[in-house]
């Protein structure tokens, strides 16, 4: 059983800097993005409450919590592999 | 320092093949002639070959080693071992070992009344380091001259690993393309320039050194 705790915290730790790294990455591309509309378009006088404001709109729509599929992805992965070498 | 280079890469792409020979999974045509459990001592350099007690177990430095005795379809033969790999590496997550076993006693065949499996594994026969390759599961099949099928997980697992090495090795040229390259020339020109000095400075003290001697 210490090998599978091994794999649970290792495999923890990993993913959790690969889940960070991509919630930073993918926060700055959508900064970018907002800050692109607001020169184009200049929906408001405000360019930062624009930034802000869309990137609040980010963090509670559905494409954010996709990023969460980092943890969820190798699980079913591991499970899918556990089922085809002993069951299948 | 050339040559150092070259073994330095040489080494280390040699070793970068042997871990995916030994790890991806591979497919024999194979008859199963036994099977058997020896005693095996975990002590010494072979230890690394091995995977560890079953998932269930704990780990102590001998133990019995499932063995699966067989015999290609050249007439030569292969021993495979089969050994859980259960939560370690390499990630096959096999726990199902006895019931391998099972099922390999149950198609034990004679020469005479060959029945044929495909047995997927990874590792390597060596005799000198007393290692077997791991057998990770096997189905029955026609004839030795059976189709293997196409290794997509093979294909897979070896074009994301050349997809990702590519870009690191771009990477890694724009990185010193822009920021090595101009420090390296940046401290070329200062030995050069230091050079020039150096002598400058020696004719300087040649030409002194001239007045000091006979005008001809």
């Amino acid at each position: 059983m210490f090998a599978l705790a091994r794999l649970i915290v290792v495999g923890f730790v990993v993913l959790s800097i690969v889940y960070v790294a991509l919630s930073l990455y993918s926060r700055s591309v959508r900064r970018g993005k907002l800050t692109r509309e607001w020169e184009e378009e200049r929906p408001t006088d405000d360019r930062d409450s624009f930034v802000e404001q869309g990137l609040e709109d980010y963090d509670g729509s559905l494409r954010r919590k996709l990023i969460l599929g980092v943890y969820i992805a190798p699980v079913c992965l591991i499970t899918l592999i556990v089922y085809l070498n002993n069951f299948h | 320092m050339v040559y150092f280079k070259w073994i330095f890469w040489i080494v280390f792409w040699t070793l970068i093949v042997a871990f995916f020979h030994y790890t991806l999974p591979q497919k024999d045509v194979v008859r199963v002639t036994g099977t058997e459990i020896i005693r095996k001592d975990f002590s010494g350099l072979s230890r690394f070959f091995y995977a560890q007690a079953d998932s269930g177990d704990n780990e102590v430095i001998n133990r019995d080693l499932r063995l699966l005795n067989t015999t290609r379809a050249n007439g030569r033969v292969m021993v495979y071992r089969n050994e859980d790999t259960g939560w370690s590496w390499p990630p096959y997550f096999k726990f199902d070992s006895s019931n391998i076993q099972a099922e390999a006693s149950e198609h034990i065949s004679t020469r005479e009344n060959p029945r044929w499996v495909i047995i997927r594994h990874y590792g390597w026969r060596n005799p000198f380091l007393s290692i077997y390759p791991n057998a990770i599961d096997f189905r029955v099949v026609d004839g030795p001259e059976a189709g293997k099928g196409i290794p997509w997980l093979n294909i897979l697992i070896l074009s994301a690993f050349s997809v990702v090495t590519l870009t690191i090795w771009r990477l890694w040229r724009r990185f010193r393309s822009s920021r090595i390259d101009p420090i390296v020339e940046n401290v070329q020109d200062g030995f050069d320039a230091a050079g020039d000095a150096v002598a400058d400075r020696r004719s300087r003290v040649k030409r002194w050194l001239d007045t000091w001697r006979a005008k001809k």
